[in-house]
């Protein structure tokens, strides 16, 4: 199989995720953003059809409309915050943050839409994430000026 | 009253439907989302019986929502029949736009198997046999109506299409010059459990009793069926029939006062 994909807010564990997934595309119609796509043969063909975010182009703005209407459970309905929300976890590349290589940046930080929560800056003005708190919405991997990204979302499943 | 133009402004609406609802939703406008994998409208959410069993089958996974969702559809097969077939499904719209055109340029097919229920339950029991062993999606792949309108919003979307849409370029080619609508009247496994899915006062094309009198034999009925069904021969003709229709409107004796073909209860 290949690598782990993003998938939207709410999204059950991976091998659950695939089972229970119909394939109708209403999360993905649903999406103000376009960020949910639709996973093509090259993903895998058991994969084909389902959501997928990727984040460096879209992320996900944590809007909350697509885990309502899913029909099958396979996004769950009960995560309807924000803060709920465990798509992946944020990871910093320290050799390419532009802040721990000496430049000052804070895209990341202003751009988290859990502001000073999910990504901190250290007492040296560096950029540290929260994993209890970081949604994994990817929307800090979008922002990163570096590239590539030196901040990307791990998704749940290989965390 | 002829039931054709009924029909086919159903089947307009239908495909118009696919185009439009996607690009609605992306306007903001989100009343009515999805496929004809499963589509809601409101609060109301129509799912596929075919589908809504898949997770069940191929992994085991119970959600009482997702099976109650196909219970309006089968209710409306219970009570109307495949109606969804002949009035709204965007495949039978393309077969038969298809077998109108091959019909008109006299394509010659290759053979026309006499249409007999057993091929299609045979389809339909390996599909869920192999879903159930293999774990594989096979509902969603092999289901040509919700492939034509995800992808329909698919292509709306990201101006791209997936491999799925092969299938209907199968279907289509083969109809053309291998069998004659051997999708939908031999194959399809949506339309085989939306068959299945009857019982006696299931909505079907019945010959009057007193049609020895007012039936001429024209055969104009069994001409009219592009499934090759011949109403003549009585009412045994569910799971293939799927109550378009167009026997009756081709019925010589139509405007008689009793007509020898008319939809039943």
């Amino acid at each position: 199989m290949s690598k782990q994909l993003l998938r939207p807010p709410g999204a059950v564990p991976e091998a659950e995720f695939l089972g229970r997934c119909i394939r109708c595309g209403k999360c993905a119609q649903i999406c103000p953003h376009q960020a949910i796509r639709v996973a093509s043969l090259l993903d895998g063909l058991a994969i084909m059809g389902t959501p997928v975010i990727r984040a460096r182009q879209a992320p996900c703005y944590l809007c909350m409309k697509c885990p309502p209407v899913c029909p099958s459970g396979a996004l769950d309905k009960r995560v309807r915050k924000r803060e709920q929300v465990r798509m992946g976890v944020a990871r910093i590349d320290k050799k390419d943050c532009l802040n721990w290589q000496g430049t000052f940046c804070r895209s990341c930080y202003d751009h988290c839409p859990l502001f000073n929560e999910a990504i901190i800056m250290d007492s040296a003005l560096r950029p540290v994430v929260n994993k209890k708190k970081c949604t994994g919405c990817g929307v800090c991997e979008h922002v990163c000026p570096a590239d590539p990204a030196a901040i990307s979302i791990t998704p749940l499943g290989a965390v | 009253m002829k039931i054709a133009p009924f029909r086919r402004g159903v089947q307009l609406l239908s495909l118009a439907a696919m185009v439009a609802v996607p690009l609605l939703n992306r306007r903001g406008f989100s009343a009515v989302n999805g496929s004809f994998y499963s589509l809601t409208v409101g609060p109301v959410t129509f799912t596929d019986p075919l589908i809504a069993i898949q997770p069940l089958l191929a992994a085991l996974k119970f959600d009482l929502s997702l099976l109650g969702s196909a219970l309006i559809p089968a209710g409306i097969a219970l009570v109307l029949g495949r109606v969804f077939c002949s009035w709204f499904c965007p495949q039978n719209t393309l077969s038969e736009l298809g077998d109108a055109i091959a019909t008109r340029l006299d394509l010659k097919r290759l053979a026309t198997p006499p249409p007999k229920p057993l091929v299609r339950y045979a389809v339909l029991a390996f599909m869920l046999a192999a879903m159930v062993l293999t774990g594989f999606p096979l509902a969603t792949l092999l289901s040509a109506p919700g492939i034509i309108s995800a992808q329909t919003a698919r292509l709306l979307y990201e101006s791209s299409v997936g491999l799925e849409l092969a299938l209907i370029g199968l279907i289509l080619l083969a109809e053309l010059f291998v069998v004659r609508r051997v999708w939908c009247n031999h194959l399809c496994p949506v339309g085989t459990l939306l068959g299945l899915l009857r019982w006696k006062r299931t909505m079907r094309v019945v010959m009057a009793e007193d049609a020895v009198h007012t039936c001429i034999h024209c055969r104009e009925c069994a001409k009219a069926c592009q499934l090759g069904l011949n109403p003549m021969a009585g009412g045994l003709i569910i799971p293939q029939c799927h109550n378009c229709g167009a026997c009756i409107d081709a019925c010589e004796k139509m405007t008689a006062a009793r007509k020898p073909l008319s939809f039943r209860f």
